[in-house]
């Protein structure tokens, strides 16, 4: 999953004349927090919602009115992300940060943004969560051929696998807790039957009564 | 003073010998009914119109279902999950389904006429079935159809989902609906199948707080179950105030079932069945439609719903199950069934981690609480 493939586009953008209280507008008719400042067609800067809260306080020293230029509260200079670069690292740049957009740039041209919600879509994407699916977890031993046995078994099945995601579990050469959702109601009887060839099952659990 | 639904057509709703949702079950219950508590001369219903089907679900659809009945090749019936482990492909298809919705819809239509005030149509239920695409062992929506027909009518409907699954497809049919209450109990999404069902689903719109979902732990029993049930139920019913009440009775919360993980007792249902009977009797002057859902167990599906048959007819439950019934369906009923109707206290026991189970239902149900009240006063 590639940023071009998640981030929103056409972009919302104000020059750098602009005023906060237009730029205030914006926000609120949009329903968005992130505009992107230009200057000529190119970026210089970004303003957050933050900024204009920040910046116009009556509780800041010298609040800026509704009439200063958006220049004087934007944030520069921006780091931008590229339409090819995987989802994982431009949320990794976010979080290191500690921004909540990314411009992004195809060569000099603004293409689109990409903000904190659109990293959550990406993770509901990944997850799977939105279509009707059982949830199972397995721990796999963290050697090859192990994540291809699973699903192996889950295609002698016909069982379709609508995501599949893996972590490392606690300490040095542990399991590989791997979170997996089928497009399946059979879930129970499937984790039965991976534990009945040797798979460690951790969701479900084992019914706590005779069946 | 109550109508049974049925025909043997239903049995034609067969997804083959692998399938946990086989007809078996009702022939078997069928015969045990009749067995108990005298002949059952139930009311056959037509099936379903392909219009009545297109009330609730899409055209193109309905045509791969129709094309897959007549066992016409279709590559593309995955993208309207046909062909799936869960949902297989059979000759037919179309015709069973529509049989099932046919009764189900037949149920609503009596209620509407007034000749009948309680209806259990025997089959059905097939909550998960979607607009425009076959779900979870469903492939028509009958009780959307239904919830429709009586929406059509007029009439404010409470829909009461006691499956072990939270009922995805008739709230997401009727979400954003606000003549259409919705009240799912199921087993929490955190595994279990389909996902759904959590207490921030309340509804769009106009009809926000018409969706409320009970979300229980894994393990829940009786006591967690009833007090969870009190708490939202009386209370939704009485600020709503439907003309009519219709209840997926899936038996799947039952503590055998193989699918899923809640703990109910044949003792859990029979309460639970007087108490709808109750809340029928006073929100909805008695009006009711009960169909059947979920239930992968052969001797438990048997026994819980002989047991709703004989509650909602007012019979008096027989200790025993008896004995020719017993002979008769041995091979499928297994070891476990046993001599009675009801769940002998001992084969259920006392689950470990039981305090805070109950503290986290309690903790759920008072945060949907929280979330509806200013909705719905
Ligand atoms: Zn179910």
């Amino acid at each position: 999953m590639l940023v071009k493939d998640i981030m929103r586009s056409p972009v919302t953008v104000i020059p750098t004349g602009t005023t906060l209280g237009e730029a205030f507008g914006l926000f609120q008719s949009r329903g968005i927090r992130h505009l992107p400042v230009v200057d000529q067609g190119r970026l210089v800067g970004v303003l957050t919602d933050r900024d204009l809260r920040a910046t116009t306080s009556n509780l800041s020293g010298t609040p800026h009115t509704a009439g200063d230029p958006v220049s004087t509260a934007m944030t520069s200079p921006v780091l931008t992300a590229d339409p090819l670069d995987p989802v994982e690292d431009a949320a990794r740049i976010m979080r290191a940060h500690k921004i909540g957009c990314l411009p992004v740039m195809d060569g000099a041209e603004l293409v689109g943004i990409l903000t904190g919600m659109d990293i959550l879509d990406a993770l509901i994407l990944l997850t799977g969560v939105t279509k009707p699916s059982s949830r199972l977890e397995v721990a796999l031993a963290d050697q090859p051929g192990e994540l291809a046995r699973l699903t192996a078994f889950l295609a002698s099945r016909n069982i379709n696998i609508h995501s599949i995601l893996t972590c490392p579990g606690p300490g040095p050469g542990g399991a590989l807790r791997t979170v997996l959702r089928v497009d399946s109601n059979q879930g129970r009887p499937l984790a039965e039957a991976l534990r009945a060839v040797d798979f460690e099952i951790l969701w479900p659990p084992p019914k706590p009564w005779p069946n | 003073m109550a109508a049974l639904i049925y025909r043997p057509e239903y049995a034609g709703y067969d997804f083959g010998p692998e399938h946990p949702f086989t007809p078996a079950r009702l022939a078997m219950l069928l015969d045990l009914l009749q067995s108990l508590g005298g002949p059952v001369s139930p009311i056959a219903a037509p099936a379903a119109t392909r219009e009545e089907i297109l009330s609730i679900h899409d055209e193109a659809y309905v045509a791969t279902v129709e094309a897959l009945d007549r066992g016409e090749a279709r590559p593309e019936a995955d993208q309207f999950g046909l062909g799936t482990p869960d949902n297989p492909i059979f000759p037919g298809m179309d015709r069973a389904a529509r049989w099932l919705v046919g009764g189900t819809l037949h149920g609503a239509r009596l209620l509407m006429a007034a000749s009948e005030r309680r209806v259990l149509q025997l089959g059905g239920g097939l909550h998960h079935a979607q607009r425009g695409r076959a779900e979870g062992f469903c492939l028509y929506n009958d009780l959307a159809v239904a919830i429709q027909a009586l929406v059509d009518h007029g009439y404010r409907v409470a829909y009461l989902d006691i499956d072990l699954h939270h009922g995805d497809g008739v709230q997401n049919l009727f979400y954003d609906n606000e003549r259409v209450l919705t009240l799912s109990f199921h087993e929490s999404g955190h595994y279990l199948y389909p996902g759904t069902g959590h207490i921030q689903e309340l509804g769009g719109g106009t009809a926000r707080g018409l969706s409320v979902n009970v979300p229980l732990e894994p393990f829940t029993g009786a006591e967690d179950y009833l007090e969870a049930f009190e708490a939202v139920v009386p209370r939704a019913l009485d600020w709503f105030s439907p003309h009519v009440l219709v209840v997926q009775a899936g038996a799947d919360a039952h503590f055998d079932d193989p699918l899923g993980d809640l703990a109910l007792t044949t003792q859990t249902f029979q309460t639970l069945y007087r108490r709808i009977l109750e809340l029928a009797d006073t929100h909805t002057q008695g009006r009711v439609l009960f169909t059947l859902g979920g239930g992968y167990e052969a001797q438990v599906v048997a026994r819980v719903w002989a047991l709703l048959y004989l509650t909602v007819m007012e019979l008096p439950v027989p200790q025993k199950l008896p004995p020719d019934w017993l002979e008769r369906w041995r091979t499928v009923l297994g070891p476990a069934v046993g001599q009675n109707l009801h769940d002998s206290e001992q084969t259920f026991p006392e689950l470990g981690g039981r305090e805070a189970r109950t503290r986290r239902n309690r903790d759920v149900v008072a945060r949907l609480l929280d979330s509806l009240c200013p909705l719905w006063f």
